[in-house]
């Protein structure tokens, strides 16, 4: 459900919504949703200064509870 | 209407799976000449040049009211979804007050949606906005209220400008208010400015800016 929420979330706002990727990984620092989006897609995503990824973590973080990471992975690297 | 025309227009490229083919064939065919497959390219390209003029005419026409009702039905589909997928209960209000659409999310559980102070919501809002831009091409300025959250604020709020107001009016001296967000800030100000003999300004940097309420010289 939460990696729904964040697909739909993030669909919305690129270019290439079919190229969204969302996956919830446990690890021992918690529960992680990561993000993989086209490379074209990644300063959407971010936004300037950072300000849409931090709007996607505030909303995942209300919906999801304290604790939930969201990283947005860049596949180039 | 001219929706209509721009989906006919881009039709043809978007079913022709020749189209990208004959994309990538030209662009090999710039040495070797043109032959069939640039004739194919060109018509496609005209295609796709009445897919982009229609597609301008559509823009056009949506200035004002037309445009902030479109933004209203494209935050109205996002929000939806997204309270599908969390499986909360919400009804979408969509209105224009002057120059912004008003997308408010009416249900009881909704907490989540909103957050400590208006978080959660404002990160909602910047994110809907985000998502009727890419879809208007223009900037969008609406605003999202959830749980009448925004609604009960602006009441308390109009409360403390105008308490502030009449405060400085009557000793003399100036106020500064609590650190306060652009929307909450601008309830202030227009609580302040219904009040004669005093005015208001924003200083200090985003998020400790606030408002201060000065006597009128």
């Amino acid at each position: 459900m939460l990696e729904a929420a964040l697909e739909h979330l993030v669909r919305g706002i690129v270019d290439n919504p079919d190229d969204v990727q969302v996956d919830l990984v446990t690890g021992r620092r918690g529960r992680t949703l990561e993000v993989r989006v086209h490379p074209d897609d990644l300063g959407k995503v971010i936004g300037r200064g950072g300000r849409t990824a931090r709007a996607l973590r505030q909303v995942m973080t209300g919906v999801g509870g304290r604790g939930l990471r969201v990283d947005v992975v860049d596949t180039d690297a | 209407m001219s929706q209509h025309i721009a989906q006919t227009a881009l039709d043809p490229a978007a079913d022709d799976p020749s189209a990208d083919d004959a994309g990538v064939a030209v662009a090999e065919s710039d040495s070797a000449g043109t032959g069939v497959d640039g004739t194919a390219d060109r018509s496609a390209e005209a295609a796709a040049d009445s897919a982009v003029s229609a597609a301008d005419a559509a823009s056009a026409n949506q200035t004002g009211e037309a445009l902030l009702v479109r933004e209203g039905d494209i935050a109205a589909d996002y929000l939806e979804r997204l309270l599908d997928i969390l499986d909360y209960d919400g009804d979408i209000d969509l209105d224009v007050e002057g120059e912004r659409a008003v997308v408010a999310v009416v249900g009881s559980n909704l907490r989540g949606l909103i957050g400590p102070g208006g978080a959660t919501l404002d990160a909602v809002q910047e994110l809907t906005r985000l998502a009727v831009a890419l879809q208007t091409g223009v900037r969008s300025r609406l605003m999202l209220d959830v749980g009448g959250y925004r609604a009960q604020r602006r009441t308390e709020l109009t409360d403390v400008g105008r308490r502030a107001a009449e405060a400085v009016r009557d000793s003399g001296s100036k106020q500064k208010l609590a650190p306060m967000n652009p929307f909450e800030r601008k309830v202030v100000h227009d609580a302040v400015a219904a009040v004669d003999g005093v005015f208001s300004e924003s200083e200090g940097e985003e998020p400790a800016r606030c408002v201060v309420v000065l006597p009128q010289a």
